[in-house]
């Protein structure tokens, strides 16, 4: 993938089409919002029942793995969920291009998700009883903690980057070199990509959150289970 | 396959200014109307609970009142046979005194009834006996009886009491003659005689007049004053009779 085209600047700041497509984004999804929300009922119409659903379902993934703590990261998961797809299927759209196709992008959420990991970590279980959990079950294993860390992080960046522009390379080499409507089928697999690599992405931001949300569990139960 | 700094400081930024916008125009609101309903069919089941509770506790104190209704009920059942009962027994002991003061009257009736029936025949008797007697004596009726008659009015006039003397005496009326009836004719001898035993009896000597009077059957009718002797089988019947 070329890098990304500057289209202005904001003083020292190049403002790539990547970025605005994400502004695109931001102001379709806050507009649709603010649109679908404004007369809310408890009877609902099909709009609204269709966004009720898709927060219920969001809310139970995330409720399955959080049962108590579902109201704090219920935003983050989920955003992260509505922006990768939306993202994802706006490749679709003609002179458009996928910003999750980018790898700053990518690695800007998987960097997000690093440091929300930690945070809500830090956040629920404390700072100390947070970091000793790198130290279980010994001291010696912290730097594969540390390599495991950055590693799923880097995984989590490339993966959806390398299969988005992936899937959109595809897409481009089978037109030039097939015709118009060949790629067709290869569009309908970009929507199930599209949600698919989203759904992994959130999934996983999700477990590695969980994951430290419960580590000071966890460290208690194999404490407990040593002492036993 | 290039990482532009900018770009990823800016799509981080970014996706914090899209995680408000979502948690305040879709997150918020659209959690706050599920929450609002779950607390309205919260409520409704609540108040589902509340009513059946209700109706459970009504169905109760139904229950109960109907048990009390049966209990109230076999009560006055009871209190109603007794009442029956004494009402039997008041009516049977009424019936059973009406009865006797029937019986009781009905047998004074009967008692009465045989008194009077005893009374009639009696009186029947004596009419027949006196019927037959006077039937008898009429038959029997002759100079002979007169004779025995007029021995036995001599004998009950010299016989008469002394005070019965002395009231007859004070009847006699001077100058007024003594009426003497007989039912067969008197001989000269026995008027003479019986005027002897009157002046006798009378202390003084008053004029006689005699005559006959069949219907006296036997006997004699004596009038002095306003004393009259009844010396005859017909006034003896009638005295009998009565």
């Amino acid at each position: 993938m070329e890098k990304a085209t500057i289209l202005f600047h904001l003083g020292p700041l190049g403002i790539s089409s990547i970025v605005v497509t994400t502004w695109g984004i931001m102001f379709f999804l806050g507009l649709f919002c603010w649109l679908a929300t404004r007369r809310l009922s408890t009877d609902p119409g099909p709009l609204q029942a269709m966004l009720e659903g898709s927060i219920s379902a969001i809310d139970a993934a995330i409720r399955a793995l959080l049962p108590h703590s579902t109201e704090k990261v219920l935003p983050f998961i989920a955003t992260l969920w509505i922006y990768i797809v939306t993202a994802n299927l706006t490749g679709l759209v003609p002179g458009l291009d996928s910003p999750t196709a980018c790898l700053s992008v990518t690695a800007g959420l998987a960097l997000l998700v690093f440091l929300s990991v930690h945070w809500f970590g830090i956040r629920s279980e404390g700072l100390i009883a947070y970091l000793r959990h790198y130290l279980s079950p010994s001291p010696i294993l912290l730097p594969f903690h540390i390599i495991s860390e950055l590693t799923r992080t880097v995984a989590l960046a490339v993966r959806l980057f390398g299969n988005m522009m992936s899937l959109e390379m595809a897409a481009l080499l089978i037109l030039l070199v097939a015709g118009l409507l060949v790629p067709v089928p290869l569009l309908m697999l970009h929507i199930i990509e599209a949600l698919v690599q989203a759904y992994i992405f959130g999934m996983l931001a999700l477990i590695y959150v969980a994951g430290a949300m419960q580590s000071r569990s966890k460290v208690n139960q194999e404490k407990e289970r040593t002492d036993t | 396959m290039e990482l532009d700094w900018t770009t990823f400081i800016l799509e981080i930024v970014n996706f914090l200014v899209l995680v408000w916008i979502l948690k305040h125009f879709l997150y918020r609101p659209v959690l706050g109307v599920i929450a609002r309903r779950r607390a309205q069919i919260e409520e409704s089941l609540s108040e589902a609970r509340d009513s059946r509770e209700q109706a459970l506790a009504l169905k109760d104190q139904f229950e109960g009142r109907l048990a009390g209704w049966e209990t109230e009920k076999e009560a006055a059942h009871a209190a109603l046979m007794e009442e029956i009962a004494a009402e039997r027994q008041r009516l049977t002991v009424a019936v059973a005194k009406a009865m006797d003061e029937e019986r009781e009257k009905r047998k004074a009736v009967e008692v009465r009834q045989q008194q009077e029936w005893l009374r009639a025949a009696a009186e029947q008797g004596v009419a027949q006996g006196q019927a037959f007697a006077a039937r008898l004596l009429e038959r029997l009726a002759g100079p002979e009886l007169e004779t025995s008659l007029f021995g036995l009015l001599l004998q009950e006039l010299t016989q008469l009491p002394e005070q019965q003397r002395k009231e007859l005496a004070a009847a006699a009326v001077p100058d007024e003659k003594i009426r003497i009836l007989s039912a067969f004719p008197l001989a000269k001898p026995q008027r003479d005689e019986l005027t002897a035993a009157l002046k006798d009896l009378l202390g003084r000597e008053l004029p006689a007049e005699f005559g006959e009077k069949t219907d006296l059957v036997a006997g004699f009718l004596i009038t002095v004053g306003p004393w009259v002797m009844h010396a005859n089988l017909r006034d003896e019947l009638r005295f009998f009779e009565k």
